[in-house]
């Protein structure tokens, strides 16, 4: 095997392309639609349009995981990420309903 | 992460592809015979053996029909764990809900409804408390079908395709989601490390040893159905998304969407709730000519596919009536919503927006409820091609690495095999096994339905207990002979069914094709007989096939 990584960068990697990945989506999609709708999109048009676009960006993201050089950063990134924009969707939710 | 970028990405597709792969076996096989799940339901309950019927009246049939409806014993069950205190007697529970569901291939007619309870939920949260009854149904005559009858196609096959019949937590629809998202991966990682796509398209060597042609056919396979491929595993992934993968209209987003329903009920003039006083039912056969006249107007004439009735018995009970969606791709109702009292039309839906249309589109082609024979074959074979790409993937994977296995005393070859040898030819066998079940177990049986789904998972246990006491000769870098016999015992099975099928019900093929042509039953029988042939075919030739002793690397594709 020409694996030049470790088995608990390997397992760290894993879990971040299927659960980090997945959160992160999540803040996206939640966020997106919550934006689309605010903008005046039609709820539902909203929310098809992001989970069309979710399994791109989940796919995207999977393979960005295994090829990027730091882990670290990885995690960074999706765990930041997804925390942000749950929590601005939330907020831009609050706002919409007043 | 590894020392370069294709490297990572051939990791990523070998890893992730093996263990994923298990779960995309099943989605794709169990995938493929859904595309014809009606036909194997009429196979199955020989009782149902006639023409596809539309919706019958409901003024003069289902009204009564409904009437006689209960609510389900299962859900009364499963509902009284959720509500505070006792549930009332189902008898007095008022009906506030219903629907009757068919489509061009269905003789028989799948109906539901919803009843209402006074118990508050255990859960505040929990705001759909309704309990619910099903039945199918006759709908010439309006006689129910026995419940113990397992529609082994629409019921057991088709949700094995994407939910593993693992119901707990909804982990089967999961995994089936995460191994689609696999699949897309192993796509793109897989062109990746090829890059000779066009190449690829045509290269096919049946006579080189086991390990270079099966890589020919894994890389044909996955290229020649690439878009199909990926067409399914993405739109599967859509459908299920707002409601299992990212239901953010349920949680984060849930106030954001309940305003806009309320909004959207204004809109629509849809009463969002009931008005509490009592009211009777105007002529559904009316609101049904009316619907079908206004289809017609816009050059859509159609039969009915699905009815609703909302807030049934109050003064803002309204009938939903939908197009069967059979003349076109798109999953598009066309719904025109009636007053329940007067019949007057309250909406029209109009044309979806972008949005809505790609979507129709997308979730239309993956669920194929158009009427196109051809297109449907097709599907079947698309969906055979990804299990070979996947079958073929294992078999590469373990010839790639049973001599050095071998050597180094290491047992991964062995158990990898022996999962192949279960999710390829156990599966098939499990399948076919549940269909001469349905053929030998007695009508009056009870709990037939469950035997049948025993005699599925026993034959698959029993398939990798079999590939498994039979693994010693893959740690010595021999093959399987497991894959061999599992063939023959499939071959025997298919041959098996078909003679059941002829001597429980009279149904032979001479007469299904020739004297009296039913295609659903003999279509079956046919590609179980074809199942039969090719098995066969492979157990004889595995028979001869030569053991390679030498092993060498393959040149130019990075594969660790």
């Amino acid at each position: 095997m020409m694996v030049s990584a470790s088995r608990g960068a390997i397992i760290s990697r894993i879990l971040a392309a299927i659960f980090g990945c997945y959160a992160f989506v999540w803040g996206v999609v939640a966020l997106g639609v919550a934006a689309l709708h605010g903008a005046g999109v039609e709820y539902h048009a909203a929310e098809q349009a992001m989970m069309m676009l979710a399994f791109l960006l989940y796919l995207g993201l999977f393979l960005w995981t295994f090829a990027a050089a730091s882990v670290r950063r990885v995690w960074l990134v999706l765990a930041v990420g997804s925390a942000v924009m749950l929590a601005a969707a939330w907020q831009l939710q609050r706002m919409i309903i007043g | 992460m590894l020392n370069s970028f294709r490297q990572s990405m051939a990791w990523v597709h070998t890893w992730f592809g093996l263990v994923l792969g298990f779960v995309l076996m099943v989605a794709f096989f169990f995938g493929a015979l859904s595309v014809f799940d009606r036909e194997i339901d009429r196979w199955a309950i020989p009782e149902t053996r006639f023409e596809p019927q539309p919706m019958p009246s409901y003024d003069n049939l289902l009204k009564q029909v409904f009437a006689d409806l209960k609510p389900h014993p299962l859900d009364m069950a499963a509902t009284a764990e959720r509500v505070i205190g006792d549930l009332p007697a189902p008898e007095t529970m008022p009906m506030v809900g219903l629907f009757a569901y068919t489509t061009h291939r269905d003789p028989v007619l799948r109906i539901g409804a919803e009843f209402a309870i006074p118990n508050k939920p255990i859960d505040p949260k929990d705001d759909h408390l309704h309990v619910h009854g099903w039945a199918t149904i006759d709908p010439r005559t309006g006689a129910a079908l026995p419940d113990d009858q397992l529609k082994i196609g629409s019921n057991w096959f088709y949700p094995m395709h994407y939910s593993l019949q693992v119901h707990w937590k909804n982990i089967g629809v999961f995994v089936v989601g995460l191994a689609a998202l696999v699949m897309l991966v192993a796509l793109v990682t897989g062109v990746i490390m090829h890059r000779k796509l066009f190449k690829e398209f045509f290269t096919f060597r049946p006579k080189k040893r086991t390990q270079r042609s099966t890589l020919d056919l894994h890389n044909m396979t996955g290229v020649v159905a690439l878009p199909f491929h990926f067409f399914f595993a993405f739109t599967g992934l859509v459908i299920f998304a707002s409601f299992y993968y990212f239901p953010v209209s349920g949680t984060l987003l849930k106030p954001l969407h309940d305003r806009h329903e309320v909004i959207e009920a204004e809109h629509t003039g849809l009463p969002h709730d009931e008005a509490g006083v009592p009211a009777e039912l105007a002529s559904v056969d009316a609101m049904v000519a009316e619907a079908k006249r206004i289809w017609a107007e816009r050059d859509m004439a159609g039969e009915v596919g699905l009815l609703m009735i909302e807030h049934l018995g109050d003064a803002n009970g309204y009938v939903s009536i939908y197009r069967a969606g059979s003349d076109r791709v798109a999953l598009v109702g066309e719904g025109i919503h009636f007053k329940a009292s007067t019949g007057e039309v309250l909406r029209e839906e109009p044309p979806s927006d972008p949005v809505g249309a790609v979507n129709e589109f997308l979730t239309g082609l993956h669920l194929q409820h158009f009427e196109h024979w051809t297109l449907r074959w097709l599907y079947v074979a698309g969906g055979l091609l990804g299990c070979i790409c996947i079958a073929t993937g294992f078999v590469f994977f373990v010839e790639k690495r049973k001599q050095e296995h071998a050597k180094r005393r290491l047992q991964g070859c062995r158990l990898v095999d022996a999962m192949a040898v279960t999710t390829v030819t156990g599966m098939v066998l499990a399948a076919v096994a549940m269909l001469v079940a349905n053929r030998l177990l007695p009508d009056a049986m009870p709990g037939r339905g469950d035997w049948e789904k025993w005699t599925f998972w026993g034959v698959w246990l029993l398939s990798l207990l079999h590939a498994l006491w039979r693994s010693a000769p893959v740690a010595q870098a021999r093959s399987n002979p497991a894959w061999r016999e599992q063939c023959w015992a499939l071959a025997l099975a298919c041959v098996a069914a078909v003679l059941l099928n002829w001597l429980t019900t009279g149904d032979h093929l001479l007469k299904t094709m020739l004297l009296e042509p039913y295609w659903a039953v003999a279509g079956v029988d046919l590609s179980l007989l074809a199942c039969a042939l090719v098995s066969v075919f492979t157990a004889r030739r595995l028979a001869r096939t030569v053991e390679v002793k030498q092993a060498s690397r393959i040149g130019g594709v990075a594969y660790e």
